[in-house]
């Protein structure tokens, strides 16, 4: 135990090393209260997995968005089955099959029907290559792998990749 | 196209195409409107995104649309830096809707010369395509808007499923996205007190009755919007012939009411109602915008029925829409409060009638 070199009144909790080069060239310790005084903070507890860093890295495959964190929530959106109840409305295209057995009924209710006819744009033809499911399915569940492996980089590049991919452009 | 461009800021006169005022049977339908939600692959719907993915939706749906050989020549408008007078002035124009007015998140509409298309991006729907015809043309609005469809699916990964056909927000839509209104003058059917019986006859079959602006608005002016509700379950010419069906029967139903309010110990009446109105709009010095609106549709049906003479449907429907707020404001060029706006409204209407003397 040491005291503060700075002040000499509190313990030291904090040490303060003066590197050139890698090699340590001096050093001071110094207590909680001069450590913020110079601007050296307490360090705080490494920033394993923020709510922020992993909503980002999951935006290509799940949106939490601070709320829709359950599991029966809509994986494209966050979106929670009592969301969908209150409002009525879907989050995005992959709530047609996350709350299919909730929707069926109400499509009922409002178009007397439960599936389409008509135009669809594959009978359009010429479409902007419609995502290919395979490899969107690859690639969410490498970026799924490389989040829990905490290999951000590779995450961060496949999410961009799965984003380019949902909109039908080349990767 | 041209680069986004803010607001025009000269007064503007031109009705646009929905108060164009000619077409078939435009002395009752004055327009058809085919609306198509859209939506992309890869984005939350509208309603879910952020600000930062919603400026990143527009501007790859602005890119898109930017790409050369699209059907239609239309101008981009950021309406993020539209300030509020302009937003009223746009959806008195129907070219976008109130709900798109009053938010703040990015979006925007591109829309033709004529304003009969309007495209409508970050509404509810990532894309909400309109097109309007003058007169009752469910046909030939929806091969407009199959044409810019086919187009903007060319450019865009829509969001679409075999089973449910296009995906969108509200599962009131799914399926074709399709929504086609026809605006209907019935004042005959107003003021014969038939109304509700022919609003309740075009419920029955699943076709809603609204005001002259969408949903929850009132019915002003003896204007209605009647439009299909399904849109999953019925393909895109079922739909034209479910509208065209009822809202062929209601012109008829006017038709025959109109008839029946000129013949007679009636045709006294409604002339003297028609003279009425004629009579505030020459002389009044204080005039709301329902007031006017209930005015311009009297005038509007004497003018049809050969009971005024001097006056043209073109003017009235100049007038119709100069005497909305907005675009009275505009006119002006100065923003006014309710009082002010109903005088200025009572001369401006004169002047646009051609009685200012």
């Amino acid at each position: 135990m040491q005291y503060c070199t700075a002040c000499q009144k509190a313990i030291a909790t904090t040490i303060i090393m003066d590197l050139d080069n890698g090699a340590v060239t001096g050093s001071q310790h110094v207590c909680q209260a001069c450590a913020e005084q110079l601007g050296v903070g307490a360090p705080k507890a490494p920033p394993k997995f923020s709510a922020e860093m992993l909503e980002d890295l999951l935006g290509g495959i799940k949106q939490p968005r601070g709320r829709g964190k359950a599991s029966d929530a809509c994986a494209g959106c966050g979106m929670t089955p009592a969301e969908f109840r209150s409002k009525g409305r879907l989050g995005c295209p992959r709530c047609y099959e996350t709350f299919r057995t909730e929707l069926m009924p109400l499509l009922q209710r409002i178009h007397e029907a439960q599936a389409h006819r008509g135009r669809m744009p594959a009978v359009v033809g010429a479409i902007a290559a419609q995502p290919d499911e395979r490899s969107l399915a690859d690639v969410r569940k490498r970026l799924e792998d490389a989040v829990r492996g905490e290999r951000y980089e590779e995450a961060a590049r496949l999410r961009d990749e799965l984003r380019r991919l949902e909109r039908g452009e080349a990767s | 196209m041209s680069k986004p461009r803010r607001g025009d800021k000269q007064p503007e006169f031109r009705p646009g195409t929905w108060l164009a005022g000619n077409g078939p049977e435009n002395d009752i339908a004055i327009c058809t409107r085919v609306r198509l939600a859209r939506n992309l692959q890869g984005f939350p719907f509208s309603p879910c995104l952020d600000e930062t993915e919603s400026r990143q939706l527009f501007d790859f749906i602005v890119a898109r649309l930017q790409q050369t050989g699209l059907p239609e020549q239309l101008k981009i408008v950021d309406l993020l830096p539209v300030e509020e007078l302009e937003r009223t002035v746009l959806v008195e124009r129907h070219l976008i809707s109130r709900e798109m007015a009053a938010t703040k998140r990015p979006g925007g509409v591109a829309v033709d010369a004529e304003e009969s298309v309007a495209v409508m991006i970050n509404e509810e729907d990532h894309l909400r395509v309109q097109v309007f015809a003058p007169g009752l043309q469910p046909a030939a609005a929806w091969q407009r808007a199959e044409r810019l469809d086919d187009a903007l699916i060319q450019r865009l990964p829509m969001a679409w499923s075999e089973e449910f056909g296009f995906l969108t927000s509200c599962p009131t839509n799914t399926g074709t996205g399709l929504r086609l209104s026809v605006m209907l003058h019935l004042p005959g059917l107003v003021w014969s007190e038939e109304i509700d019986k022919a609003t309740n006859v075009a419920q029955k079959i699943h076709l809603a009755v609204r005001g002259l602006y969408g949903e929850g608005s009132r019915a002003l002016g003896d204007f209605y919007q009647v439009s299909n509700q399904v849109t999953l379950g019925r393909d895109e010419a079922q739909i034209q012939n479910d509208v065209l069906l009822a809202v062929g029967r209601m012109v008829q139903w006017e038709r025959e009411v109109r008839g029946a309010l000129l013949r007679g110990s009636a045709r006294v009446r409604t002339l003297d109602k028609v003279q009425r109105a004629l009579g505030t709009l020459e002389r009044a010095q204080i005039l709301t915008s329902e007031e006017a609106l209930g005015c311009l549709s009297a005038l509007r049906f004497g003018i049809a029925a050969e009971l005024v003479q001097g006056y043209e449907t073109a003017a009235v429907n100049r007038a119709l829409l100069l005497s909305q707020p907005g675009h009275l404001q505009r006119h002006t060029r100065e923003v006014m409060k309710p009082e002010e706006r109903d005088q200025r409204r009572a001369v401006l209407l004169r002047e646009v009638l051609g009685c200012a003397r």
